[in-house]
């Protein structure tokens, strides 16, 4: 396996993917970062069915977490990124046909499969960690901004530390589920266009449209067990059910995908 | 030592049979052609040998080694299958060192066989910028990465000019003098005669011919081509000839007469004894090309499976996944 999480961490390391996951993410989180501030300090009522997840309150942001409490908001965007990256690595194995020089000269398909997600697991978390130095960075400049308090805020080093490491392993979980969702979609679609528009119709269309008919159901679908899961939990959905609902959603989907895999003829 | 055995090896799509109960035995050593028309089933059989699709009945066995465990033989068999496939934004370089990693191989593999595809220079381009030509030099280096004892590929001189053609054909003849088994598919007739060795010739998924090259050589005849100078002459020159013991065809505006090219200045004075003045008179000795479409029956193999499926209606759901898509 650890053949093939080098191999494809070598095609993974070009210049395109490191700036444009990256740089998406960096982008959208600094964007996100400054939306939740404008929107608390001006009153602005977010509606948490709203795509892209629940934003945190007045009280939320000028609480203890309040320096990394507005990563939870933008976890659905930037996991919608990383489904992107997943399924555009994933799928263009088969675009471009490279998938049967990979199989050709590792056999074994699940150790293809395992290298693969270890290797975007590995991109996943930088990826992560780009997201809280920038969430970590620019939330108390952006308070400052907006006139919000921050003496409410964690301040002890230990304590911070301690947030800070856990809001990133909340939404490096979650970005690693949204991920396989991707990568079996696009597995089975053998496109990464196909396998973009589900993940991106599934979250802004889909389980919204389950949330007006079943509000109860909406809670435990992934887009929201995952937004649950990178905010440390919810009202409707606490953390350990999230971290139980999403290893769950990632087992299937890592199973379809090695069947799928295992299975099927490589005509590409 | 037979390196490549099938037998009665079976690959159906739906209605259609791909590759229909085929029983091969490649010998190893040296240049082996395969040939056929578009759809004759080539490349399903090179995917199935190299474990990329499952055959729907039959076996087959690559070194030895059952094609149903293709892990056992994969580190000692190279291969180019259909066009070259590489991520498009890497360099050459990269896109050889990462499946360098994947056989677990070192870097140095990869300069080497980039030095033998003529490639070391412009490796640290990306491969969108690259000729056909040159992606098929990088499919042949990929091919060649573990070293291997069996090469398989599928059109390696696709897309290069005579030069790069020639030169080829003299790298396929040095690998195999190096104690290598080297299977080319290729629709390219005249390289199939001058590069290989043993030939095999399948159309619609069966076996036509396995042999020596010098075998199938062997089924060529000679002929001579005339043409009277005055075409009104034609059919006096066919009586001429016949009653000089010759068998006369009709051909377009001239005659064909086999016999080998020694009997040509015999023709000639058949044809002045008659009165008849030639304006053409030609020895021609039929090439492997002339073989395999007699052989083949002149048919594209995609048209016939086209009119098969037309005859057949169920066929025409069922498209040819892999042929289709070169």
């Amino acid at each position: 396996m650890l053949r093939a999480t080098r191999s494809e961490l070598t095609r993974l390391n070009h210049r395109s993917f490191r700036l444009g996951w990256l740089g998406l993410t960096t982008l959208l989180t600094a964007m996100f970062t400054m939306v939740v501030f404008k929107a608390a300090s001006g009153g602005t009522p977010i509606p948490t069915s709203a795509p892209g997840g629940s934003f945190p309150s007045l009280a939320e942001l000028t609480g203890p977490h309040g320096q990394v409490v507005g990563l939870g908001a933008a976890a659905t965007i930037l996991g919608v990124v990383t489904l992107a990256y997943w399924a555009i690595a994933t799928a263009s194995d088969y675009s471009t046909g490279l998938i049967r020089l990979l199989v050709q000269a590792e056999p074994h398909r699940l150790r293809l499969l395992a290298g693969k997600v270890f290797a975007l697991t590995c991109w996943t978390a930088v990826a992560a960690t780009v997201a809280t130095v920038v969430s970590v960075a620019l939330s108390p400049l952006i308070a400052r901004a907006t006139d919000l308090s921050t003496s409410g805020w964690t301040s002890a080093p230990g304590d911070v530390v301690a947030m800070i490491a856990s809001t990133w392993l909340n939404t490096f979980l979650a970005l690693v589920v949204w991920g396989v969702i991707g990568l079996v979609i696009a597995l089975l679609t053998r496109s990464s266009a196909v396998a973009i528009s589900v993940g991106v119709g599934y979250v802004l269309v889909i389980e919204g449209a389950v949330r007006l008919v079943a509000s109860d159901l909406a809670d435990k679908l992934p887009g929201a067990t995952l937004t649950a899961l990178a905010g440390g939990g919810t009202d409707t959905l606490g953390y350990r059910a999230a971290i139980g609902l999403g290893l769950t959603y990632a087992t299937i989907g890592l199973g379809a995908a090695a069947l799928a895999l295992v299975r099927r003829d490589i005509t590409e | 030592m037979t390196v490549i055995r099938t037998t009665a090896l079976t690959r159906r799509f739906g209605a259609l049979t791909a590759v229909d109960h085929l029983s091969l035995d490649l010998p190893a050593g040296g240049v082996i052609g395969l040939v056929g028309p578009n759809g004759a089933g080539k490349s399903t059989l090179i995917r199935m040998l190299l474990g990329l699709i499952r055959p729907s009945d039959g076996t087959a066995e690559v070194l030895g080694y059952p094609i149903t465990h293709p892990a056992r033989y994969a580190a000692r068999v190279g291969a180019l299958i259909e066009s070259p496939a590489f991520a498009p934004n890497l360099t050459a370089h990269a896109n050889l060192l990462s499946l360098a990693h994947l056989r677990g191989l070192d870097a140095g593999r990869v300069e080497a066989v980039l030095e033998i595809v003529g490639l070391l220079g412009r490796d640290l381009e990306p491969v969108r910028t690259f000729s056909l030509g040159m992606k098929q030099r990088l499919g042949i280096a990929a091919a060649l990465l573990p070293d291997p004892e069996l090469l398989l590929l599928d059109e390696p001189t696709n897309g290069l000019d005579p030069a790069g053609i020639a030169e080829i054909r003299v790298l396929l003849r040095t690998l195999a003098t190096q104690g290598r088994t080297v299977v080319v598919a290729s629709h390219l007739l005249t390289e199939i005669e001058a590069a290989c060795d043993y030939v095999v010739v399948i159309t619609l998924g069966q076996l036509l011919f396995a042999g020596p090259m010098v075998e199938l050589l062997a089924r060529t005849s000679e002929h001579i081509d005339v043409s009277p100078e005055n075409p009104e002459d034609s059919g006096r020159l066919h009586d001429a000839l016949t009653t000089a013991g010759w068998v006369v065809a009709d051909d377009g505006p001239g005659l064909r007469l086999e016999a080998p090219a020694d009997q040509a200045p015999a023709v000639n004075r058949a044809a002045t004894a008659a009165g008849i003045t030639l304006s053409l008179l030609i020895a021609r000795q039929e090439t492997l090309e002339d073989v395999f479409l007699r052989l083949t029956g002149s048919a594209d193999g995609d048209l016939s499976r086209q009119r098969a499926a037309q005859a057949h209606p169920t066929m025409s759901r069922q498209a040819h996944p892999v042929e289709e898509t070169r």
